[in-house]
């Protein structure tokens, strides 16, 4: 998940920033008023101001990558919109350095067992059992399964599964 | 238009939100508002306006619900507005949907077993509604209702966890037709469903803040001091 936070001098600045980035990217970025090293992690994101930058060199320059100067690597006299376009860039350079974004959208080979275990009305337990593996696996199967399909119901799922053919009429009412 | 006050014109709230034409239908406030304000029209329909209000205000802004200002609200207000919104659903939302699902798979001619499959969830669904429907008319309100007038002893709650799985599965309803869907169907008729779908998901969404925040807590206090 990416955090983006904004260290800037001027709070108007900051707020229009913050609105954009809101109403476009649907992020919602904290303003904060210096560098805090535990909320840090590979996915944050900085907006400074040049003055806040040159104050904290210690912990912008290992972190260069993701940081955006104000002014430098965003040019805020624009329209609106070459603010959005250039906001967009930078976020997709970030989004891409994260591997789980770009897991594809398929479901696995497992995960279509698991599915179909679930279409046919098992529990987590029983399906643990059926193929060997923890509940705590079956558990995170079904998250990304729902993740991937957008399907959270049980129910909703069996009509996923019968209308893809992994499982058929009659294995419904087993 | 960030909220909407006692004088602000009902024309522009429906202008700017006109998926609160639902809502207000199920008040007795129908389309043709002129510019009448939103006091105005409450009291040519004889409705409190502040209740009135703090609903179009939920309902517009998903950010904003004055918990306390409702909780000050009688209780009877609060079950009468229910009351209204479940036979709305009951009477003209379901059937809605349900016609125009059912337009839409006849389009297809018996050739589209994606739709087939989704409609028959969308029964279920349905039925799932009626069932939690049925409990709130029968037994949830009734039984507030007597609490509060006598302190009568009883234990009725909402039908358990029909509101989370109602919710999921009208999420996972309109997925289906975004993501899922295939084969050949009539575009214009499945953009009514998908609408009317996204209209009643968001609805039963606010509708739901109001159960689970208001009266639920309302029904545990009573049972508890009765």
């Amino acid at each position: 998940m990416m955090t983006v936070t904004l260290l800037l001098d001027d709070t108007l600045q900051g707020i229009g920033l913050r609105y954009l980035l809101r109403q476009y990217f649907d992020i919602d970025a904290a303003m904060s008023a210096s560098v805090d090293e535990s909320g840090d992690s590979a996915s944050s994101l900085y907006f400074v101001s040049p003055r806040v930058f040159a104050s904290s060199l210690d912990f912008f320059i290992p972190r260069r990558a993701r940081t955006v100067i104000i002014g430098e690597s965003l040019d805020i006299n624009g329209s609106e919109s070459s603010l959005i376009e250039q906001l967009d860039s930078i976020l997709k350079i970030v989004e891409q350095r994260r591997p789980e974004d770009t897991a594809s959208a398929e479901l696995s080979q497992r995960e279509i067992e698991v599915l179909s275990l679930v279409a046919t009305g098992l529990i987590n337990k029983e399906i643990a059992d059926r193929l060997n593996i923890s509940f705590n696996t079956v558990l995170s199967h079904r998250k990304n399964i729902t993740a991937k399909l957008g399907i959270k119901s049980v129910s909703g799922l069996s009509v996923y599964a019968m209308m893809n053919g992994y499982i058929s009429e009659s294995d419904l009412h087993r | 238009m960030a909220l909407i006050y006692r004088d602000t014109r009902m024309s522009d709230v429906i202008d700017h939100e006109p998926s609160v034409i639902p809502v207000i239908n199920r008040f007795g406030i129908n389309l043709g508002t002129g510019d009448m304000s939103v006091a105005e029209i409450c009291a040519s329909h004889s409705l409190d306006p502040d209740f009135v209000l703090v609903i179009l205000n939920t309902f517009v802004n998903d950010g904003y619900f004055p918990e306390e200002r409702l909780l000050g609200f009688q209780v009877g207000e609060i079950i009468g507005y229910l009351v209204k919104t479940d036979n709305y659903y009951r009477h003209y939302q379901l059937p809605n949907i349900r016609r125009h699902f059912s337009l839409l798979l006849k389009s297809a001619e018996g050739a589209n077993a994606s739709l087939e499959a989704m409609y028959r969830f969308y029964k279920e669904l349905e039925g799932d509604i009626e069932s939690r429907i049925d409990h709130d008319l029968n037994e949830w309100f009734p039984a507030i209702t007597e609490l509060q007038a006598d302190g009568a002893q009883g234990v009725v709650l909402p039908l358990p966890d029909s509101d989370s799985c109602i919710e999921d599965k009208l999420s996972d309803l309109k997925n289906m037709f975004i993501k899922h869907l295939s084969g050949n169907y009539d575009l214009n008729l499945c953009y009514a469903v998908i609408v009317a779908i996204i209209t009643l998901e968001k609805d039963m969404r606010q509708n739901n803040r109001i159960r689970d925040r208001i009266l639920l807590p309302i029904s545990r206090s009573l049972q508890n001091k009765g």
